[in-house]
């Protein structure tokens, strides 16, 4: 069923309405979608301000990055960090404004806030981060962006330090809860040291219009995984082979296009019964299908083989079957629950340790986790058991894939406007939607677009992370 | 006539620019409003001819260009040009369009088939008549009226029907025509003008080098310098025109700085540094170098590199020169500081400028080429010697040519040895050409 408020939300005369009449509901923003694959301006003549706090070092990388991905920037810092986008500014034709730490800049509201807190000595550094939101978060333009980047705690030996980095976690979940009514979405990255030059398609990414549905987290970006040399900014999968599981319908089938999209071949993979949507969506993506359980003892075996069919090297794996066996603890026999771990957990589990050795040294696998894996759902014991194991799974692979060059995350979703939350009864399902900052339901695109990230080699320094696309959800949090 | 049987490999052949000439040009809906492109290209080729003149049966092939061709589907301008001419009919042409480096692009197809060995003798070159732009129904009109109109059937009730469907304003009144590019829907000084705010460019700056390049073309006029690559051409009205009209030698800064902008309230684009709508055709004869001695002629300059590029046009339409002109000489293995001569296309003082600029930039030219430092820091006093478009005016498809035939005259005149041309074009479009003394 149709989300009525969002539609409500999208006529400016029912907004002021609503408004006007004082009627106790808050009309939920409609969220700003990117269309079509990757751009090579993703910020194109959006505005971007700056703020770099004090000691902070990554003006260098902000600078050249947020230029060249085509934002107008608005920059508070030091004359010389200034300098940075002085210098990228002119070379890419977007010359940068300064601007004061504590006074938002004069003109259009920003589409972004960015601070660079790398610096932070102690927690009474922070009120520079405070000045820098305080003076410009009102003027946030709607489905704006604030990402806020840091020193990894757990990296800093200091201890007012390490203190002032985890106390940005705070900040960031807040914020978030603070601005989701306009549609817009706050997150932190964690920088480790030698990493900085993980970040800049990181910002391309979380300024942009894709990740919608990503608020209130945190990602931490190491060196654990080389970084890929020279990655293209558009069409990043151009000539590679993926493998998403369960593409038949939902989240599969809208990963497996925004996959297609960026260039790769992918092999629709979904079980025997399903194989007519799965065909039609191999040919309409230009991928192969194959019918194969991937609980059947031979799956590997079949996915190998396919893969030989077709180059050999499998550069993406997408494990995205899933399915729910519900049942009370009390009333659920054993089948279900070994069904769901079957299904959920342990194929993923052979099926990554047979494919393994078909990935290149860039490899991405992206598993699918769900928000009820980190907080729980009644009823369902057997899937957030599944659920929270996959969390459990791509931290434990991480180190020993990096050795290969290979990143293992998972994506959490939380509510997704799919066949699966539309038989949710009426009042549980409104709660499930309005119960998070943004206030409404993701669509199956905007964790497609999240996968796909994670899948590129782009994002090279985010390995072993589960990164949740809740519209920063209350429940879990 | 050897052109079909020649072999093909690399045998050391070189071409060679002989002579270029090009018909005054004149602002769009003056003198020459009643000759449509493929009449200017006549009189462009005719006047070369006579110019230079080579033996008709030596000529192998025309290659011409042209953006606002007339006459509907698919003309090829170069052929009707061939036989309005009067040369003769084994005269092999086809026409070929890119923006504003349309002429540069027919040049270099010719340069590549002389020195692949396919040809001996070529023509190139390019016209365009902005006064003769087809001014087009409305598709929705043609749509509608189409199965009424071309179907024999059709009774006068069917007519009736016809005329009560047709919209007044969406159906009946035509489109006008503009540059706007297909992509962005941005006029082209709309989106010069978004360059001239990205890269800080003054109005001040713009108005200034306008008014350079009127003066040296004024003086270029004056001196008779121009007169050596200007042939006259004679309208359908019998009146003669002998030179260009846009240039105006008598402004001034105070003059240029009054002007209102053009593009934007508060933009810095003016008609004065803004180039114009021009009508114009420009015509070169090539040939493979021992072809042109044997023949008599003495040559002006060779070609030996260029480089055909493309940038995004949400980004800066008219930049891509600054990447275009440091690729050819890169390809002809030479620095920004081994180039005498620099001719950069104005199709805007602000895109000049821009580009100016981007190739004096360390970053930019990091960044986008690869180069360890700038390309070259230039003054824009080190660019245009004789003006440029600005002044001159602008027909699309001619300017290269004439970029060309000034810089090889410019060679052979000051005896230096090398010329760098860039011209940008819609579509985000651009072009670099190194020349070099023969």
């Amino acid at each position: 069923m149709s989300d009525v408020l969002l539609k409500i939300g999208k006529n400016n005369v029912a907004r002021q309405m609503v408004k006007n009449l004082g009627l106790p509901v808050s009309l939920p923003q409609a969220l700003k979608r990117a269309e079509g694959s990757w751009e090579e301006r993703p910020l194109a003549d959006l505005r971007v301000d700056a703020g770099h706090g004090p000691g902070s070092a990554l003006a260098p990388v902000l600078a050249r990055c947020l230029c060249a991905a085509g934002a107008y920037t608005h920059v508070a810092g030091t004359p010389e960090q200034f300098a940075f986008y002085t210098e990228h500014g002119h070379a890419w034709g977007r010359i940068a404004k300064e601007a004061k730490e504590d006074q938002a800049p004069e003109g259009c509201a920003p589409n972004a806030l960015v601070f660079d807190a790398t610096g932070m000595q102690s927690p009474a550094d922070l009120v520079s981060m405070y000045r820098f939101f305080h003076a410009r978060v009102r003027s946030l333009a709607a489905c704006g962006r604030i990402l806020v980047i840091g020193t990894t705690p757990s990296e800093i030996a200091d201890v007012p330090a390490s203190a002032a980095a985890q106390a940005l976690e705070g900040f960031v979940r807040s914020v978030g809860k603070e601005i989701g009514k306009k549609g817009a979405t706050a997150n932190l990255v964690w920088v480790s040291p030698g990493a900085e030059d993980r970040l800049p398609p990181v910002v391309r990414f979380f300024l942009s219009r894709r990740p919608v549905f990503v608020s209130g987290q945190n990602l931490t970006l190491t060196t654990r995984v080389p970084a890929p040399e020279n990655p293209s900014d558009v069409r990043p999968l151009d000539g590679k082979l993926a493998l998403v599981t369960g593409a038949a319908r939902g989240i599969g089938k809208e990963t497996a296009k925004t996959l297609a999209l960026e260039g790769a071949k992918v092999i629709c993979m979904d079980r025997p019964g399903e194989e007519e949507p799965t065909a039609l969506l191999a040919k309409e993506i230009q991928g192969t299908a194959l019918s194969c359980d991937v609980t059947a003892p031979d799956a590997g075996e079949v996915i190998a083989r396919h893969v030989k069919e077709h180059g050999g090297s499998l550069a993406v794996i997408i494990h995205n079957a899933g399915v729910t066996r519900d049942k009370m603890l009390v009333n659920m026999d054993e089948a279900r629950w070994s069904s769901a771990l079957q299904i959920n957990l342990l194929s993923v589990l052979s099926l990554t340790d047979q494919l393994l050795p078909l990935m290149p040294k860039d490899g991405r696998i992206v598993c699918l986790s769900s928000i009820a894996g980190i907080a729980g759902n009644v009823g369902q014991t057997n899937y957030a058991a599944s659920k929270a194991g996959i969390i459990g799974f791509v931290r434990a692979l991480a180190p020993k894939a990096a050795e290969k060059g290979i990143c293992v995350n998972a994506v959490a979703p939380g509510f997704i406007e799919t066949q699966m939350t539309a038989a949710i009864p009426f009042t549980t399902r409104e709660a499930g939607r309005r119960l998070s900052s943004l206030a409404q339901g993701g669509l199956p695109q905007d964790v497609a677009q999240v996968v796909c990230f994670l899948a590129t080699p782009q994002a090279s320094g985010v390995t072993g992370a589960t990164l949740r696309i809740c519209g920063q959800s209350l429940i879990g949090a | 006539m050897a052109a079909k049987t020649k072999k093909t490999e690399s045998n050391g052949r070189r071409a060679v620019i002989v002579g270029g000439v090009r018909t005054p040009f004149i602002r769009a809906f003056g003198a020459l409003m009643k000759m449509d492109s493929i009449a200017l290209g006549t009189a462009a080729v005719k006047g070369l001819l006579e110019r230079f003149p080579v033996p008709w049966n030596e000529i192998d092939s025309l290659v011409w260009g042209g953006t606002m061709l007339p006459g509907g589907i698919a003309v090829n301008a170069g052929r009707e040009i061939v036989f309005d001419v009067g040369l003769p009919m084994s005269v092999e042409s086809y026409t070929v369009t890119r923006a504003c480096t349309t002429s540069i692009l027919s040049t270099t197809l010719a340069v590549s088939a002389i020195e692949r060995g396919d040809a001996d003798v070529v023509i190139a070159g390019g016209s365009d008549s902005t006064s003769n732009v087809d001014v087009r129904l409305p598709a929705t009109l043609v749509h509608k009226a189409a199965p009424t109109v071309m179907s024999a059937k059709s009774t006068p009730s069917d007519y009736l029907r016809l005329l009560g469907k047709l919209n007044v304003k969406k159906d009946l009144v035509p489109k006008r025509p503009s540059i706007r590019e297909r992509t962005t829907g941005e006029l082209m000084g709309e989106s010069a003008e978004k360059m001239a705010e990205r890269n800080e460019i003054s109005r001040e700056a713009q108005d200034a080098f306008a008014y350079q390049s009127h003066t040296r073309a004024a003086a270029a006029i004056a001196s008779g310098r121009f007169a050596k690559e200007m042939i006259p051409v004679t309208t359908p009205d019998g009146v003669t025109i002998h030179t260009d009209n846009i240039v105006r030698g008598d402004t001034t800064i105070e003059k240029l700085a009054k002007l209102k902008p053009a593009f934007a309230q508060n933009g810095t684009l003016t008609a004065g540094n803004s180039s114009s709508f021009t009508d114009g055709g420009a015509a070169l004869l090539l040939m493979e170098e021992q072809k042109a001695r044997a023949l008599g002629f003495e040559p002006l300059a060779a070609f030996r590199a260029w480089s055909y590029d493309a940038v995004d046009p949400w980004d800066q339409l008219l930049v891509g020169p600054a990447i275009s002109m440091p690729r050819a000489a890169m390809k002809a293995g030479m620095t920004g500081d081994d180039i005498e001569l620099w001719d950069i296309h104005e199709a805007f003082a602000a895109q000049v400028l821009s580009v100016v600029k981007m190739l004096g930039n360390d970053t930019f030219c990091r960044e986008r080429l690869g180069l360890e430092k700038a390309f070259k820091k230039l003054a824009p006093e080190e660019i245009n010697a004789h003006g440029g478009s600005v002044a001159l005016g602008h027909p699309f498809a001619a300017t290269g040519a004439r970029l060309i035939t000034t810089m090889a005259n410019e060679l052979k005149d000051t005896g230096k040895a090398t010329a760098l041309i860039g011209v940008c074009a819609g579509g985000a479009l651009s072009s670099g050409l190194v020349m070099e003394r023969v």
